[in-house]
């Protein structure tokens, strides 16, 4: 006899996301994860230029807005064979960094940290301990235990005054909660500064593309004129700002991300053997330092790893049509030559067929359709894209930089290589990550001002504005690492237009329904096997899947009817 | 920087969402109405965590967006959110993000003034840029209604400054 519980939305800030889970003697023995709402991209771009793509894609979500955009241009760069000046290369190499240390750090603090952290419970600390803790750790300026006890009396206004807000939906107090009241107060008031931090690191898209949310993008190159001298366009004291920026963002990084990472990451080390999943992780790569198409080039390299086997790495080919292929065997779609048919994405179909159970719905048949989502595959593998498979990528392409970071944390933490398949080290690899891209950001920062101020200002290619200038048909990729992991848009071009686009995204990848051959995607493999103490509160469930960075308005392309949000946890007897 | 001076229009929505992109539609809209310096406009999205700048940088804030609740179709609302719960339960889908948001802002003692215009759709299923004729047939009044609690806005800041000055 085993239960089924059901978590609805189970994103704590964006998304709608579904999971259902059955449990036996206390452990996972089944799960499915569901996209509840549809947004379909695909339909309102057919028929449009394709040099506007990048502004509606753009569109698709608050939370990795300029991702998109960039991918879309690179798409149809790849189409009509365009190449970016270096400049425009480095600027958005350098927005790439700034929405990465943004989101990173949102997530870990916003969206995954009070999964670890009790909120409540550190209210019980003392603030001199707390202080004494935090100066061990970092050499982060706010820790003195004025500045800790100031963080607590304004969190017990707030909790005494009944608004949780942000904190409402907490299961504080639970048994897996693990850390020391001090640690717990140092997580919050860095819940705090983080808050203020993150608006600053976004003015980088602010300041090279235009406005923010939704910054600008170019098919060619990027829209801003740079000039060291220039009054009105990003001139030399602009330029300077977004280098303090990057440095800034840096610094937080170093010394308040990562010591705070560490220091939780070691009370939770059981984590390191849960939720681990499938073993198979796949990195289409980024920031490139020579054009987007020599790969070699990259910052982050590409390739996938099966089964864990870090000894190998095989190269992945997104034009290929064996390669990357999307399944809605278990999807509310429907295919032209039937259900159980791989496509490739240029070949891709996105026909809307919902079959579901009319809402409100006590749980969904997963026996059949239950889910937004199409379930991508890679030569018919079920693969873990995001921040573990980049790192992971990197270590096994036995890339210095990768494996500086990753070493240096497995000894701290005295957890083995092994650890890092699991929920603890995807957490841990966004951190890492972070590390790296902080580094970077900075590298292509001055190698953009080196770059301008030996005469190059050109920041556009535009020899191809023109669309009399292309050839009648014309298909593209464009690729990139999302924060959330590996992201594609493919192109068709007819007669100057837009005949078929579309977008396999990170969480499509790893939230995906079962495929044809009833193979578990990511989010659902991690599940299995988990331990879950009490089923009113899953606490356990939601910090697997948290772990992956959730982000559902792009994956799955409407609401269900009732558009509910209310959360939701049910138990049913099964 | 403050800008205590100056008070926001920020429209929020999902373009990409026919009707549930008219906070959008109205801030572009606005954007044309030649509107006195002391306006700002800003098209927010569906920005989330990204708009919280905003939300510091101004004391007084007008917020455009749609809502779902059984209101007839382009039904017109002003209200004055204090806390994240005042606001409507079923705004645009980017609606948990928001309240996150000012929630966040509550917590850090720097909540500005808010005037909410909220608009009633009919549903959330539909896609597209194009709004629905009722819904394009009500932005003229909302506009109307922005620049009226503007002016008000601005006749009450007058009152005070007066006052301030007269003590």
């Amino acid at each position: 006899m085993s239960t089924r519980i059901v978590v609805d939305p189970i994103t704590r800030i964006e998304g709608h996301l579904r999971v259902e889970v059955d449990i036996e003697n206390g452990k996972i023995t089944d799960a499915y994860s569901s996209g509840t709402m549809v947004r379909l991209l695909e339909e309102i771009l057919k028929g449009r230029d394709p040099k506007d793509a990048w502004a509606f894609v753009g569109r698709v979500c608050g939370v990795c807005t300029s991702i998109h955009s960039l991918t879309s241009v690179r798409a149809v760069e790849d189409a009509l064979d365009i190449t970016i000046p270096p400049n425009a290369e480095m600027v958005r190499n350098i927005m790439f960094c700034a929405q990465y240390l943004h989101d990173h750090v949102v997530h870990f603090y916003h969206l995954h940290a009070m999964d670890w952290v009790d909120v409540v419970n550190a209210l019980k600390a003392d603030p001199k301990k707390t202080s004494e803790l935090a100066q061990s750790i970092s050499k982060w300026p706010k820790s003195s235990p004025g500045y800790f006890s100031d963080i607590q009396t304004r969190i017990k206004k707030f909790v005494d005054s009944g608004q949780l807000g942000i904190f409402a939906n907490g299961y504080w107090g639970h048994p897996a909660y693990k850390l020391p009241a001090e640690v717990n107060l140092i997580g919050l008031a860095h819940y705090l500064e983080a808050l203020e931090w993150q608006k600053e690191i976004v003015k980088i898209h602010a300041i090279f593309g235009g406005k923010n949310p939704h910054p600008n993008y170019l098919v060619g190159g990027m829209a801003c004129a740079i000039s060291i001298d220039d009054v009105s366009g990003i001139n030399a004291e602009r330029l300077a700002y977004v280098g303090q920026l990057l440095q800034q963002g840096k610094e937080f990084v170093e010394q308040v991300y990562i010591p705070d990472l560490m220091a939780i990451a070691s009370f939770y080390k059981d984590w390191g053997a849960i939720g681990g999943g499938l073993g198979n992780y796949m990195a289409y790569g980024d920031l490139p330092t020579n054009g987007y198409r020599d790969t070699a080039s990259y910052k982050f390299p590409g390739g996938a790893i099966l089964n864990k086997d870090i000894s190998k790495v095989y190269d992945v080919d997104l034009r290929k049509d064996e390669e990357v292929q999307e399944f809605v065997s278990h999807s509310w779609y429907e295919y032209k030559e039937g259900k159980d048919k791989g496509l490739h994405p240029w070949k891709g179909e996105s026909k809307v067929k919902y079959t579901g159970p009319k809402p409100p719905f006590e749980h969904l048949d997963t026996s059949k359709d239950y889910s937004y989502l199409k379930t991508p595959r890679w030569k018919g593998n079920a693969m873990e894209v995001g921040p573990l498979a980049r790192m992971l990528v990197g270590y096994a392409r036995g890339r210095e930089d990768f494996k500086a970071v990753v070493d240096k944390a497995l000894t701290d933490l005295a957890i083995p290589v092994t650890a890092l398949f699991s929920t603890l080290g995807r957490t841990a690899a966004r951190g890492l990550e972070s590390v790296l891209v902080a580094q970077w950001g900075l590298e292509f920062f001055d190698q953009l001002i080196t770059n301008i101020k030996n005469g190059d200002n050109r920041m556009a290619e535009m020899g191809k504005f023109n669309p009399s200038t292309w050839p009648k048909i014309a298909k593209g990729v464009g690729h990139s690492e999302a924060p959330r992991g590996a992201l594609a848009h493919w192109i068709n071009i007819e007669d100057e237009k837009i005949a078929n686009y579309q977008l396999v995204v990170p969480t499509t990848w790893n939230a995906s329904p079962r495929d044809n051959k009833g193979q578990l995607s990511a989010y659902e493999s991690s599940l299995l096997g988990t331990p879950v103490a009490d089923e009113k509160q899953p606490l356990e469930i939601i910090r697997t899947i948290h772990s992956f960075d959730p982000c559902m308005a792009c994956s799955v392309h409407i609401y269900d009817e009732e558009g509910k949000h209310i959360s939701r946890i049910s138990i049913l007897g099964d | 920087m403050l800008l205590l001076n100056k008070i926001l229009v920020l429209g929020i929505g999902n373009y990409l969402m026919g009707d549930e992109g008219v906070g959008v539609h109205a801030a572009l809209q606005l954007q044309n109405e030649n509107l006195s310096s002391d306006i700002d406009i800003v098209d927010g999205g569906t920005g989330g965590f990204h708009l919280l700048e905003y939300f510091e940088k101004y004391k007084t804030i007008i917020l455009i967006d749609a809502t779902l609740d059984n209101n007839p179709n382009g039904t017109i609302r002003l209200i004055k959110p204090r806390f994240a719960q005042d606001f409507p339960t079923a705004m645009s889908t980017h609606d948990i993000g928001l309240k996150d948001m000012v929630s966040a802002l509550q917590l850090m003692d720097k909540m500005p003034v808010i005037h909410l215009f909220v608009v009633s759709i009919e549903s959330l299923q539909q896609q597209g840029i194009e709004l629905t004729d009722e819904i394009a047939k009500a932005i003229p009044l909302l506009i109307k209604k922005i620049k009226y609690l503007i002016a008000e806005l601005k006749e009450q800041k007058l009152e005070k400054e007066i006052l301030a000055w007269a003590v």
